[in-house]
């Protein structure tokens, strides 16, 4: 955690404009684009950015987990760590898509009860009250049972993806509503994301919320000192990443017209990595979300760039976990030497 | 309570075994909350129901090693003719079969492959369908539609392979560039190959990602139904008809049957949950009677096409 002098120090007038985190991300995906341009002119005799199919699914492709990633990033600039976001994509995912199916289709859940054929607005907030119900949860065991987030969110994992399985003993949902599909459809994900970023983008710099998170996850005893109900904030936080999480989870199963209770599984680490290689440090109160939409558009570039090379996939993950902590490698350096100079 | 509870099996077991002349086959399944292993266990029955003579006690393990090893210890201990397994865990069948031995009753896995298939003692075997056989039927199927389509020359093919941990995934994936290695369908040619990791999602996104390269392909093969539902959606955003590109799948879900109703999936595979069942009691009875009983019992997979689609509507 950096110390109350440092924070001050920072807000005193700096002497040199500090080189901000974004812009290694950035820097790293501009050089890995230019990589797999360079290479794919050479190996397979075409541009690798100039093609517009390529550029959207690029974006589509990780916009669910970027959507997670949004929350979880808020999550770490307050100090804490949220690992349930995957399985609650699984639960709210499972549950809301329960109340999403077409009439049809004879075997859907509700069929009996009559409740097929919904409204969207149905399965939306069936989903996002399933996630509210995860994040009141960590938010409670966090803020006021003062458990380390670390070990909330990891129960709320393995909790949230045993709802996932109990709900329907393992079997998938499938047949939804057009009306409902549409949540998923094109590039209605990256729309979302976009959106959603955007909005926490602005919350995050220009918002006492977002002020008080930076200030808790810089020094959580001086900004309790400053006046701020911690507590109360972090409740918040945790509510809020959950609530993005459940998003992620209806477009996600509007998106593959179907509901699986593994679904989202391992997404929350992507998120928390997207997170990582956008600068957002794990110390807390220092990142942006712009740092994680970089991280997130890493991801999608390695895993179109890789198919566009036709690479293994093993030699997928091999790479993406360099690039991780590489990123933080560089970071850690970067600090340092800012360290010295100051 | 308890002595009262034992009093009580003693009294079912003596009247159970007055009716001399019955075979009695004790079967116990991993758990009845999977589909798949509910259709297969009602194979059992329904079998059994047809077959004069014969009487099946059927338990659920509710996904318990432990419970499981005791009802087959209580199947003994009831002196049953022949015992069936679907085991909870693969892992965890030598006890089973150790127990099953000495007490000189026969034992049939079914459906999952006990550890020790290769050292089972006579009187014991398993019955399930052979993973070799889905990736097979499916790739020649696409391979016969591509002659069919005049493709014979040569004709490209992109695969979607499952999670990579996986052995079915692994199996399928062989058993499609085994068949390319046949003569008969040596122009077939894979261009790409990449793991959607089981997921519809992921079926989606590789092959947009493909398409975006400009791949030219002529067929699909998914290692399952859902990549393949997924590599659908991707032809249809992307304006490619699936009358054009075969599109096949493996498992024969509920989606899929739809989709192959709808025109958009050419081949998929199913998995004889009931023949599974019935062949596991069939195996046991053939062992009880004294015939010859191969180790491994294979219940064929069955290919589904448009052909003979509506047979298979009703079944998974």
């Amino acid at each position: 955690m950096t110390d109350a002098s440092a924070v001050m120090g920072q807000m005193d007038k700096p002497r040199r404009k500090p080189w901000p985190a974004e812009l290694n991300a950035l820097i790293g995906l501009v050089v890995i684009m230019a990589i797999f341009e360079i290479v794919g002119w050479s190996l397979v005799g075409q541009s690798f950015l100039m093609n517009k199919l390529r550029l959207s699914i690029m974006i589509t492709q990780v916009a669910v987990v970027g959507i997670l990633a949004v929350g979880v990033t808020q999550v770490i600039i307050s100090g804490g760590i949220d690992l349930s976001g995957g399985s609650i994509i699984g639960a709210s995912a499972m549950i809301a898509m329960s109340f999403a199916q077409v009439g049809t289709n004879p075997r859907a859940i509700f069929a009996a009860q009559g409740l097929v054929d919904l409204p969207i607005l149905f399965p939306i907030l069936v989903g996002l009250s399933v996630a509210l119900i995860g994040g009141l949860i960590n938010g409670a065991l966090i803020a006021y049972v003062k458990l380390p987030p670390f070990i909330a969110t990891l129960g709320m994992m393995v909790s949230a993806r045993g709802v996932a399985l109990w709900y329907t003993k393992g079997q998938p949902i499938s047949f939804p509503t057009n009306e409902f599909m549409a949540l998923g459809d094109g590039l209605m994900p990256v729309w979302i994301f976009i959106g959603v970023a955007a909005l926490f983008s602005l919350i995050m710099k220009y918002t006492v919320y977002g002020k008080h998170t930076y200030a808790i996850g810089s020094n959580e005893a001086s900004a309790r000192m400053s006046g701020i109900n911690v507590e109360r904030h972090l409740m918040l936080v945790y509510v809020i990443a959950a609530l993005l999480a459940g998003l992620a989870g209806l477009v996600l199963t509007a998106r593959a017209q179907t509901a699986q209770p593994v679904f989202g599984t391992m997404n929350e680490l992507d998120a928390i990595a997207m997170a990582v290689i956008g600068g957002v440090s794990l110390s807390g109160g220092r990142g942006s979300i712009l740092g994680t939409a970089l991280g997130m558009l890493i991801f999608g570039v390695i895993f179109s760039g890789f198919i566009f090379l036709s690479v293994d996939a093993y030699y997928q993950n091999m790479v993406k976990g360099a690039i991780i902590v590489g990123a933080v490698a560089l970071d850690q350096w970067r600090q340092k030497r800012q360290a010295m100079e100051a | 309570m308890k002595k009262i509870a034992i009093g009580a099996i003693a009294a079912l077991m003596l009247t159970t075994a007055a009716q001399a002349a019955d075979k009695k086959i004790g079967a116990t399944v991993s758990s009845l909350e999977f589909t798949f292993i509910a259709v297969m266990a009602k194979g059992m029955t329904d079998h059994t129901g047809k077959l004069p003579g014969v009487k099946l006690q059927l338990e659920d393990a509710k996904n318990d090693v432990a419970n499981q090893l005791s009802q087959v210890q209580n199947f003994i201990a009831s002196g049953v003719d022949a015992i069936v397994v679907n085991a909870v865990d693969t892992s965890a069948t030598q006890a089973m079969t150790d127990a099953a031995a000495k007490a000189k009753i026969p034992l049939v896995y079914v459906n999952r492959q006990p550890i020790n298939i290769d050292t089972l003692p006579d009187g014991q075997a398993f019955v399930a369908s052979n993973e070799v056989d889905s990736g097979t039927l499916q790739t020649k199927e696409v391979c016969r539609i591509l002659k069919e389509k005049g493709k014979g020359k040569g004709a490209n093919i992109v695969v979607l392979v499952g999670e990579l941990s996986n052995q079915a995934a692994v199996q399928r994936t062989k058993d499609i560039h085994d068949v390319i290695a046949t003569p008969d369908c040596s122009f077939m040619k894979v261009v790409e190959e990449q793991t959607g990791g089981w997921k519809r999602d992921a079926g989606q996104d590789i092959v947009t990602n493909w398409i975006s390269k400009g791949v030219k392909f002529d067929a699909i093969i998914a290692n399952n139904d859902d990549m393949a539902l997924g590599a659908v959606n991707a032809l249809k955003k992307n304006g490619i008809s699936t009358k054009d590109i075969p599109v096949s799948g493996i498992d024969a879900t509920q989606e899929a049957l739809k989709a192959m109703q709808d025109g958009d999936l050419a081949v998929t595979v199913f998995q004889d949950a009931v023949g599974q069942g019935a062949g596991s009691i069939d195996t046991a009875l053939n062992i009880l009677a004294g015939k010859k009983v191969e180790k491994k019992v294979y219940i064929p997979f069955q290919l589904v096409t448009p052909a003979n689609l509506k047979d298979y509507l009703a079944k998974n």
